[in-house]
């Protein structure tokens, strides 16, 4: 367990140093951003919410130290300021109200693409050679494949030419959230088109790395000595082959799912999709530096812990991590 | 290094850098094509393409077309630019971190680790959401800053295990200094994963501006493919189908990183040959001139000799022998083969009759087997060598049929005769002691399973690679009894597992153990075991004792001759170490560049070897003192 102790620590630290980061970037960037905000905005919103800024950025004469310790005590009580564009309403109110929408729909797609995707590349690695090799460079132009674009091209022609699917919101306007049949088949329903957009641009980088993993993997003397054991192609495959190759592949999520984050936040944008990315968009445009804040903070954090996951899930995969010592 | 070896010699590599160098070209001289400045607004509203208008008009009659050249140059500008800092970073904390080590390398690892993990397109909008005035310039930067970890972690690995090779340790002993290690000895290596870490950053760098830019974060008031798709979504040209104005900048940013992405295969092929598809694997040897045609023969005949290529250990021989079976045998080696009558009790269970397996390539053909017939009697030890290359890791894979890709059986036979034993799921009412000879080339896949370690199992070279590293030693044992013996209950089949370990000398507590957990010696028993545990009658061992050292290869062996003692099973042991063989075999067969050039009873070609290739290897011997 010393592995994952490790980890965790890792972790642990990292989280602290989103929380620092998050601290340290309004108060250095170039330009004195906070002070040009504080300009343009004094006379004409509410001299409350002045003062508000004006504290959460550091405007005061208290030295860093100081700033920085409240800026901790105020995170550990939920306290994430007010937000600018919907002042006064709390930070933490409006993130806790998007983060829903997200979870619900960048964390179901992302496990039916990583589904998907490391399937597929299971098969392309065992048919290498076969004409599935020439399905490789149209995965890799889908891998390419900008989400937003894809998201533009696909409202196009299901939305606008053939009336299929909603263009925009994540259900019927008008409808009153609940948990009757009318609301959650709305919410299916402006969920498919979005859903179908992260996962047609996300599978094929699982396909990709799988396939290449599980090639290599194929040339171990192990495969190879599991199929002169006489076992059937499938328990190969499945037992030795892709057992071994996926582990890299749970290693490297990491890197993979923050470009899925990255991606699926656009997505939202496009669909008016009342999630966190669309909300960090309508901040950005805002100049809502707290709710920007408190919105990258939740989002480091849900990543972080979705790597802890994958680490404790990989210290399932492979006994080795799990040896003392 | 001649200029024929710049020709990428993969079609995906050539079609990549085509599109790569399209697109520079766009970027270039596309301006020069077009009277058009990109924001100038016309009076043509929203019309698509025409002979005027090349993409069609925004829908404040601006020129898409226009649009898109200049564009091209900002994005490909900015991920070029991106690309180049992002890289330069990911060099430095990789290279720095992995080979130095120590207390930096500890704060590189977790710097890395913390811009690996928090989210990059976040951190990105929230960046640059702060920056005052939004030029290219800086976006690119805030880029870079985003998005180096990824590849300064794969580098640092890199960097760790070159650290550790004969070459840097041997620049090390001479005294050379740090930097020029680093630069001289570990870059050069390094430089296919940094080139491929270049094109991702760049393909990600374009993808980030595409996406700032749409989200209207990046700098409006200059044309990219970003900011074209952001005006045109913000002026809903989906909605009025004005197709020609979004779907060339976002086709255009797929297909340049799809040919980015696709010039990286070739480079990810480049260090792992087994990503080859057929077709790059044939012409790596034609277009790759001579030189790389012999390469990829070595290539061949490292496969052929099951030894991992960059590995081809080489015996010294003492008359310059090519260890690379060549097209054809010279003269000076083509001494007729000296073939002796074989005299053992049991009666023949495999034989091999004038097999050939050739490695097909386009220019030549490289016989791995070249016309070798060979007997194995049941209970005999036949003990196979020959250097690396020579042909007899082809002729044991030819026996059970594990032949990989390219390699092809174009002549003879491998017939094995099969002793009719009361077994379950064997066919029964079979006269007793009476073999069935079946052809083992002609076997379906499906009968081939049933034959396979139930009649012949392998013991390979290296158990450390051989045993599945990430299920328990039980499980290995278990899965081969499932489905050999699906009638035996789940309760039998561990207590045959344990009974195994116990006759190589293994606790049995040990089952449950995975292989890391065990040692070298240790792990090759396992191995051994599981060989036996459906008491085949053939074992075929490829060099089972070379990754030993020699004290634990001696225990091992002796208990490979106790076990044949007690289940009578045939053997054929390959190795280079001639010592070995002549003391445990009963019959001996010497491979030389795919051809049987001496085989015989163990004792007669020792006293009296006949092909000169036999007697300079035991000269050799001799002269080091092994024979005494």
């Amino acid at each position: 367990m010393k592995y994952l102790l490790r980890k965790v620590m890792l972790y642990v630290f990292i989280a602290w140093a989103a929380l620092t980061m998050n601290f340290l970037i309004p108060r250095l960037m170039p330009g004195d951003p906070v002070a040009l905000l504080v300009e343009r905005l004094s006379g004409r919103i509410d001299p409350a919410a002045m003062d508000a800024i004006a504290e959460s950025y550091g405007l005061t004469d208290a030295p860093l130290h100081v700033q920085y310790w409240d800026y901790l005590t105020s995170l550990a009580a939920g306290d994430l300021g007010l937000s600018i564009g919907f002042f006064p309403v709390p930070v933490s109110e409006i993130v806790l109200g998007a983060l829903p929408w997200t979870i619900g729909l960048v964390g179901i797609t992302t496990v039916i693409s990583f589904l998907i995707g490391t399937g597929l590349g299971v098969v392309l690695a065992w048919r290498r050679g076969s004409w599935t090799d020439h399905l490789l460079p149209a995965l890799t132009f889908l891998n390419a494949v900008p989400y937003f674009w894809m998201a533009l091209i696909l409202v196009l022609i299901l939305s606008v030419n053939l009336g299929w699917f909603p263009v925009s919101h994540a259900y019927e306007p008008g409808l009153v959230p609940g948990w009757d049949w009318e609301f959650i088949s709305s919410v299916l329903y402006h969920g498919i088109l979005p859903a179908i957009t992260i996962i047609l641009a996300s599978f094929a980088g699982w396909v990709l790395s799988m396939r290449n993993m599980t090639v290599t993997v194929l040339g171990e003397d192990y495969v190879t000595m599991a199929e002169a054991k006489g076992l059937p192609k499938r328990m190969v495959l499945v037992n030795y082959a892709a057992r071994n190759a996926i582990l890299p592949s749970v290693t490297g999520f990491a890197l993979s799912l923050g470009a899925v984050v990255g991606g699926s936040m656009l997505t939202e944008v496009i669909f008016n999709y009342p999630g966190v990315g669309y909300t960090l968009f309508e901040a950005v445009q805002n100049q809502d530096f707290p709710l920007m804040q408190g919105l990258f903070l939740i989002i480091s954090l849900a990543v972080i812990a979705a790597n802890l996951v994958a680490d404790v899930v990989y210290v399932f995969l492979d006994p080795r991590t799990r040896q003392e010592g | 290094m001649n200029l024929s070896r710049l020709v990428p010699a993969s079609g995906k590599v050539r079609a990549g850098l085509i599109i790569a160098i399209f697109f520079v070209l766009m970027a270039v001289f596309g301006p020069m094509l077009t009277s058009y400045s990109p924001q100038a607004s016309g009076t043509d509203l929203l019309q698509p393409p025409s002979g005027a208008h090349w993409l069609g008009t925004t829908q404040t009659g601006q020129d898409v077309f226009a649009q898109f050249v200049y564009g091209a140059r900002v994005s490909l500008g900015v991920g070029l630019f991106a690309g180049i800092i992002s890289q330069i970073v990911s060099v430095l904390v990789g290279v720095i971190g992995g080979y130095f080590r120590g207390l930096s390398d500890d704060l590189l690892y977790i710097l890395t680790a913390v811009f690996l993990v928090v989210p990059g397109m976040p951190l990105l909008i929230v960046l640059t959401g702060y920056l005052p005035s939004r030029g290219m310039i800086s976006v690119a930067f805030v880029i870079a800053i985003t998005s180096w970890a990824g590849s300064a972690r794969v580098l640092r690995a890199q960097t760790m295990s070159l650290r550790r090779r004969e070459f840097v340790e041997a620049a090390r002993a001479t005294g050379e200094s740090r930097t020029r290690i680093v630069f001289s000895e570990i870059m050069p290596n390094a430089l296919p994963l940094i080139a491929s870490g270049f094109l991702f950053s760049v393909i990600g760098a374009v993808l980030a501006e595409a996406g700032l830019s749409f989200l209207g974060l990046g700098s409006l008031t200059t044309t990219s493919w970003g900011s074209m798709l952001y005006f045109a979504q913000s002026a809903q040209a989906f909605l009025y189908g004005a197709w020609w104005w979004f779907v060339p900048p976002g086709l255009a940013i797929a297909v340049l990183g799809a040919g980015l992405a696709l010039i990286n295969f070739g480079i990810d092929e480049y260090s792992n040959p087994r990503l080859r598809t057929g077709k790059s694997r044939g012409r790596a040897v034609r277009t790759g001139g001579p030189q790389a045609a012999a390469l990829s023969t070595a290539g061949a005949a490292a496969v052929a000799s099951g030894v991992d290529s960059p590995g081809l250990a080489s015996i010294p021989s003492e008359d310059g022998v090519n260890e690379v079976a060549g097209p054809e045998p010279s003269g000076s080696a083509a001494a007729a083969a000296q073939i002796r009558p074989i005299d053992v009790p049991g009666a023949p269970i495999i034989e091999v009759r004038n097999l050939k397996v050739d490695y097909p390539s386009i220019d030549q053909v490289v016989h791995a087997v070249d016309d070798v017939s060979i007997t194995l009697h049941r209970g005999e030890l036949l003990g196979l060598a020959g250097e690396s290359g020579s042909g007899k890791s082809t002729l044991t894979n030819a026996i059970t049929r594990l032949l990989r890709n390219p390699a092809q059986v174009t002549g003879g036979s491998i017939t094995y005769h099969r002793a009719a034993r009361a077994r379950p799921g064997a066919s029964s009412g079979a006269d007793p002691g009476a073999a069935e000879a079946i052809d083992l080339l002609g076997l379906s896949s499906e009968e081939l399973r049933g034959y396979r370690w139930d009649e012949i199992a392998i013991v390979f070279q290296s158990a450390m690679n051989a045993l599945n590293a990430v299920t328990s030693v039980g499980a290995q044992f278990d899965d081969v009894l499932r489905v050999h013996r699906p009638t035996m209950p789940a309760r039998e089949r561990e207590a045959l597992a344990r009974t195994m370990l116990e006759k190589v000398g293994i606790d049995s507590d040990r089952v449950s153990a995975y292989p890391h957990e065990l040692s070298g010696g240790m792990k090759q028993r396992v191995a051994i075991a599981i060989a036996l545990v459906l008491e085949p009658d053939v074992i075929i061992m490829d060099e089972p004792t070379t990754a030993l050292d020699l004290l634990i290869q001696r225990e091992v062996l002796d208990q490979v001759m106790a076990l044949r003692d007690e289940y009578g099973f045939a053997i054929i042991f390959t190795t280079h170490d001639l010592s070995l063989l002549l003391e445990v075999s009963d019959s001996i067969a010497v491979m030389q560049r795919g051809r049987l050039v001496e085989y015989g009873p163990a004792l007669e070609v020792y006293a009296e070897p006949r092909h000169p290739y036999t007697q300079a290897l035991l000269a050799s011997l001799a002269d080091m003192g092994a024979l005494v």
